[in-house]
C-alpha cells in the first residue's frame, strides 16, 4: 500500500476533496481509497458511475463522531485503475477486490455503507466475512435476482443505453451516465451541475475510462439465465438469515429504486433493520442529503455502542 | 438518418482503417449478434473478411468481427472508418456516421428494439446526432 500527499485532481476540484490518496494492490488492480480518522471503521461504498467524491460531505461528520472512515474507489471508477476490456469485470471479481482491501487493512468491526453496486459487492463481502462486519447501512440498491425494477426491463431508456455497440457509443463516446445520467438522478440539479458534476466527469475523461459505466448495467440480472443470477440468489438467501444490525435509508424522490418497493423489500428481508428513513434524494441521495444521512448513521452507531452492539 | 447499407469491399489503396468503436459483448442481447450474422452471412464467411457499410457522409466503414473461444461467433465487433491514409478524421462526421450505423443496426435487429426508442434515448442524453423530437 502506498500513500501520496498530492492530489491528482485538477485544481478546481481540490478544495472539494481534501483527502490524501492511498493506493493498494487488490486482486491484481491498483485501488485508490482514502483513510481518515480513528475508531471503528466505517466503509463507504459507491456504485455506477460515481466514486468516493459522492461521500465528500459525509466523511467529516463521521470522522468527527470518532470513527475511521475508509472510502475505496471501485476498480474501474474514480481514481482507481480502469481496465479497458469488458471481460476484466465481473461481480465476483469486484467482491474479491473489496475483500482484498478489507483484509490488507485488517479491518474489523466494520460498518459497511452500501449504495448502488456498492450494495451487491459490499453485502456479498459482509455475508462471506461476517467476523469482520459489525453493521450495515443500505441505500438505493438491491440484493435479489431478477428483476431489480420494472425500469430495468424496459428498452427505453435502460436496455437501449447499454445495448451492444450503443453502450460504448452513448456511455463511452458521449459519457452519458457520468454526466447527464447522474444529473437526472438528483433533486437539486442546479446545485449539482454547479458544484459536483465535473468531479464525476473529470475522472472518466475518455471513452476507454468509462467502460464500467455500460458493463455494470449488463450485470443486472433480467432473467434466470443471467450471469449474476445465482450470486444474487445466494446473496438474498444469506441476507434473509443475517442478524447484523442494519440501517435502511432511502431517497424520497427515487423513481428507479423507489422507496416503497426497494426499501420495503429490504425491510422484509431484514425485519430487525431500522428504517427505511426517507431523506430528500433521488438515486444519488448523498448529493442532496449528505449531512442528514451522516447524522442517521452516527446516531445509529452511537446507539449500537450504548447497547453493546445490539440493535 | 438511416442511409446505411452494406457494400462490397472498397478499394483500400491509399487508405487506412481509423478505429471508431468497439463492442466486446455483441451477444449481450443475442438478437444483435444474430443481426450481423444474418446481414453479413457470417455463418458461411466466418473470419474470412470484414463486413463493409456505406454511411451518410459517403465514408465506408469496416466491421471487423471478433472471435472468442467458448463464445458463439462473432463475440465482438470493431468498427473502423476507411479514410485517406494521412488525413485526420472529422470527429463530427464520425459521430453522425456512427449514430446512423447504430440506428440502421437497431432497425435491423427489430422489435422490441425500435429506432424511435433509439432516437428518444439519444435525445434524453443529448447526443448531438440524435434527431429532435
Amino acid at each position: 500500500m502506498t500513500a501520496q500527499s498530492e492530489s491528482v485532481l485538477p485544481a478546481t476540484l481540490r478544495d472539494r476533496w481534501l483527502y490524501s490518496p492511498h493506493y493498494a494492490n487488490v486482486n491484481g488492480w491498483r485501488m485508490h481509497y482514502i483513510d481518515e480518522g480513528k475508531g471503528d471503521p466505517v466503509v463507504l461504498l459507491h456504485g455506477n458511475p460515481t466514486w468516493g467524491f459522492l461521500y465528500r460531505d459525509m466523511i467529516g461528520p463521521l470522522v468527527n463522531s470518532g470513527r475511521r472512515v475508509i472510502v475505496p474507489d471501485m476498480i474501474g471508477f474514480g481514481l482507481s485503475e480502469k481496465p479497458t476490456r469488458e471481460q476484466a469485470h465481473c461481480l465476483d471479481g469486484h467482491i474479491a477486490n473489496l475483500t482484498a482491501l478489507m483484509r490488507q487493512l485488517d479491518l474489523k468491526r466494520i460498518t459497511l455503507v452500501c449504495h448502488d453496486w456498492g450494495g451487491p459487492t459490499g453485502l456479498s463481502f459482509a455475508m462471506s466475512n461476517p467476523a469482520r462486519v459489525r453493521a450495515l447501512t443500505i441505500m438505493s440498491t438491491w440484493a435479489w435476482p431478477t428483476p431489480p425494477a420494472e425500469f430495468h426491463t424496459r428498452v427505453f431508456p435502460w436496455r437501449m443505453m447499454h445495448a451492444p455497440l450503443v453502450g460504448p457509443y452513448l456511455l463511452g463516446n458521449h459519457g452519458a451516465l457520468a454526466g447527464r445520467g447522474v444529473y437526472l438522478s438528483v433533486v437539486d440539479r442546479e446545485r449539482f451541475a454547479r458544484a459536483a458534476q465535473a468531479a464525476y466527469e473529470t475522472v472518466l475523461p475518455d471513452p476507454a475510462t468509462r467502460l464500467l459505466t455500460w458493463v455494470w448495467p449488463r450485470w443486472i440480472p433480467l432473467d434466470e439465465n443471467a450471469r449474476a443470477f445465482k450470486r444474487f440468489k445466494w446473496l438474498e438467501q444469506k441476507l434473509s438469515s443475517s442478524k447484523l444490525p442494519t440501517l435502511i435509508i432511502w431517497g424520497r424522490e427515487d423513481e428507479v429504486f423507489d422507496a416503497a418497493t426497494f426499501g420495503g423489500r429490504f425491510k422484509r428481508l431484514l425485519p430487525h433493520a431500522e428504517g427505511p428513513h426517507l431523506v430528500t434524494g433521488r438515486h444519488f441521495l448523498q448529493e442532496d442529503s449528505a449531512p442528514e444521512i451522516a447524522g442517521l448513521i452516527t446516531s445509529f452507531l452511537d446507539r449500537l455502542d450504548v447497547n453493546g452492539g445490539q440493535q | 438518418m438511416t442511409e446505411v447499407a452494406p457494400i462490397k469491399t472498397p478499394s483500400l489503396e491509399g487508405k487506412r482503417l481509423s478505429f471508431a468503436l468497439a463492442e466486446d459483448r455483441l451477444a449481450h442481447y443475442p438478437e444483435f449478434r444474430d443481426f450481423f450474422v444474418r446481414t453479413f452471412d457470417l455463418d458461411r464467411k466466418g473470419l474470412s473478411e470484414p463486413g463493409y457499410v456505406r454511411a451518410p457522409s459517403g465514408n465506408a466503414y469496416a466491421l471487423i468481427f471478433i472471435g472468442r473461444s467458448g463464445t458463439p461467433f462473432p463475440s465482438g465487433l470493431e468498427i473502423y472508418a476507411v479514410v485517406d491514409a494521412f488525413e485526420p478524421i472529422d470527429g463530427d462526421v464520425l459521430d453522425r456516421d456512427l449514430w446512423s450505423i447504430l440506428r440502421w443496426m437497431i432497425g435491423g435487429v427489430g422489435v422490441p428494439w425500435t429506432v424511435e426508442d433509439f432516437d428518444r434515448t439519444g435525445r434524453l442524453y443529448r447526443v448531438p446526432a440524435a434527431p429532435s423530437g
